[in-house]
């Protein structure tokens, strides 16, 4: 029963957040100057058309109003009309989110397994000498910009060596039948190989030294000096009992690191030019594409409160502590 | 006289500190008779804790045994390698921590921990694993229907009865208690006492209870071994070390110490001054310092162990007057004194 509640209010929560979005971001894009249609009229356009255009899509209505038709529309999934490319915000959404996320948790699965295991073993090689060149190491590749580190590995990887493709998700002038087809294509994969790669090793360090960290704190804790007077095995006690209690917090910071990978995103999916929705954020802003941009800012605060939802279940899942509460 | 299960013989075991080290345990000797329960009794610092988990061959990783021997059924066990030792951990040694709470691991339910131990090191499979869990919860005293509890499911006494279950999980010959009962309200202290002596009893176990609380040692123990600042001050059987301590630090301790029984007898006389800083030992009696009874010899040589009756010593050149000692040590001024003399 306690349980249902717990999922019942931590779902209520969820929908205030959501709802405090997006009456941010209808506010937002209100507040911002210039005329929100200046790049859909054209300049040929007469007085009485402009203002057929501001009667169409709503704008001459007072604040308010505009404010309960934007909820009506999105209660209904309707996301408006792009300016730019004329056809529904949602439609154009949808194609780019599977990209996005694809890639996104492709490279952030890729860098918490590499760094929950290498922060482990760092932890448990403390004071050794890879523990000592690793460290300095690992906080370099968290100083470096990703945007220059996918440049630097586009120079050698791509123009260089000609082992990855440039950029783009499938070779030019190829057709798949459907975006499964496409994504489960061995071509996707070299694609997605060098900003997934790049991705990754932007964020490794943290679910590393978060690991490592964590690692040592737990190394201290009594249940493992315990294991060792049971003459349990090293395995078991680094990794059944250290490993996994030292688990916990990183396993949150994953959910998290979505949210702030769809950030990242933004800079990666220009320098690849991957069609996600990073890219298309930053071109609908820069050319005033207003429903567009505020789909994709909807789209992502999604992601991101949804992400943090399952970072909560998963906890519960994880530690008996928190589910027994 | 019972057979020897464990001789510790002037053990040493060494802190490396910044550059230098730092004799936590200091020529430690000592007997555990099989079948006997041998409190370790000190005050913080004094090494006893030390001592115990030198016994399984877990310690920091600053630490060292660096001399003597822990002959465990004749089998030096600082002498064998790592392997004959891990072999021997829980099946013959086993450890009873002071918080249950932080010594169970709190991501496993209690059945899987004590699981681990029973498949992993018993060699016992999965039905006859259960069998035993069962049997040891019935023998600590908890319902079975709680083996798939979580250790923070537990309240503080059920957790450390948990952790006598795990305990006991391989009949190992000897069990080491590290301050069992320390965390504990003295009620559940009394009961969980009561259960280790009874089941020391029953399977005939040796224990090795270390405990600050003197009161304890009385309740429970069958021989006392007393430690100062890394030495054995006083050792023999309880009622001995207690009624005739032959220590003046032993001495010291009684009146510094409430009775578990409760009788209170007037005020409570503390040691004053405070234990010596191990990385600088005064020469001679590491008592000397605060010791009312102190004389010159004391502090230039550091005395042997003297026998003041059959198996029981105490490392103290005035043994020999221990009957007087023991009647001035009983009055509150003996021990002001000393603070005087300090001041």
């Amino acid at each position: 029963m306690s349980h249902l509640k717990a999922a019942a209010s931590r779902t209520l929560q969820l929908a205030f957040v959501l709802w405090a979005v997006v009456t941010m971001l209808f506010l937002m894009f209100r507040l911002m100057p210039g005329n929100p249609l200046a790049a859909y009229i054209d300049p040929t356009f007469t007085e009485e058309q402009q203002q057929a255009l501001m009667a169409q899509f709503g704008l001459n209505e007072p604040l308010w109003k505009q404010y309960l038709i934007y909820l009506g529309n999105l209660l209904q999934g309707e996301l408006g009309q792009s300016f730019r490319y004329r056809e529904p915000v949602a439609e154009r959404i949808m194609t780019l989110l599977p990209n996005t996320l694809i890639l996104t948790f492709s490279s952030l699965i890729i860098a918490y397994a590499f760094g929950i295991i290498a922060g482990a073993w760092l932890a448990w090689r403390r004071g050794a000498l890879v523990e000592k060149t690793a460290i300095p190491l690992v906080l370099t590749t968290r100083a470096m910009p990703e945007f220059w580190l996918g440049m630097v590995l586009l120079a050698i990887f791509s123009f260089w060596l000609g082992w990855f493709p440039a950029g783009g998700t499938r070779p030019a002038g190829a057709n798949y039948d459907s975006l499964f087809a496409l994504y489960t294509s061995s071509d996707f994969l070299t694609y997605l190989a060098l900003p997934a790669l790049t991705l990754a090793i932007y964020s490794q360090g943290l679910p590393l030294l978060l690991m490592r960290s964590n690692m040592l704190d737990v190394m201290k804790e009594d249940f493992v000096t315990m294991a060792r007077i049971k003459g349990l095995s090293n395995w078991t006690v680094v990794v059944r009992h250290a490993a996994r209690n030292a688990l916990l917090p990183v396993m949150t910071s994953f959910a998290i690191a979505v949210g702030y990978q769809l950030q990242g995103n933004v800079v990666v999916e220009t320098v690849f030019s991957w069609p996600g929705l990073g890219r298309e954020l930053v071109n609908a802003v820069s050319n005033s594409d207003y429903p567009l941009a505020q789909g994709a800012f909807l789209m992502i605060a999604v992601v991101v409160i949804l992400m943090n939802l399952i970072a909560d279940l998963l906890y519960a899942l994880l530690d008996p502590r928190v589910s027994h509460a | 006289m019972t057979e020897t299960l464990l001789s510790v013989r002037d053990l040493k075991v060494s802190y490396k500190v910044g550059r230098g080290t730092l004799d936590a345990v200091d020529g430690a000797s000592f007997d555990v008779p099989r079948g006997s329960i041998v409190g370790l009794v000190g005050e913080s610092g004094c090494g006893k804790t030390t001592v115990a988990r030198a016994l399984t061959r877990v310690i920091a990783d600053n630490a060292t045994i660096s001399g003597g021997q822990l002959l465990f059924e004749g089998r030096d066990l600082a002498a064998i390698s790592e392997r004959e030792m891990n072999a021997m951990r829980w099946r013959d040694i086993a450890f009873i921590p002071q918080s249950a709470m932080n010594s169970l691991d709190p991501v496993y339910t209690v059945e899987y921990q004590l699981n681990e131990v029973l498949r992993k090191r018993g060699g016992l499979g999965r039905a006859q694993a259960r069998k035993r869990c069962e049997e040891l919860f019935e023998m600590v005293g908890i319902e079975t229907n709680r083996l798939g509890d979580f250790p923070h499911q537990f309240s503080g006494g059920m957790r450390q009865r948990v952790a006598i279950a795990l305990a006991l999980a391989l009949n190992p010959k000897l069990v080491i208690a590290d301050e069992p009962v320390t965390a504990l309200d003295v009620i559940v202290q009394r009961q969980i006492l009561d259960q280790l002596r009874e089941l020391q009893q029953q399977l005939g176990i040796s224990v090795i209870l270390v405990t600050h609380d003197i009161s304890v040692v009385a309740y429970i123990c069958d021989r006392t071994v007393v430690m100062y600042a890394g030495r054995v001050a006083e050792q023999g059987t309880m009622e001995a070390t207690l009624t005739q301590p032959s220590h003046p630090y032993t001495m010291g301790l009684r009146n510094a110490f409430p009775d578990l029984q409760g009788a209170a007898s007037g005020m409570l006389t503390p040691i004053n001054g405070a234990p010596p800083n191990l990385a600088l030992p005064p020469p001679g009696c590491r008592f000397a310092p605060r010791c009312p009874f102190a004389i010159d010899k004391c502090t230039t040589v550091s005395p042997e162990t003297l026998e003041v009756a059959a198996g029981h010593g105490a490392a103290c050149h005035r043994a020999d007057e221990a009957s007087k000692l023991r009647k001035l040590a009983t009055r509150t001024e003996t021990w002001m004194t000393t603070e005087m003399a300090e001041a």
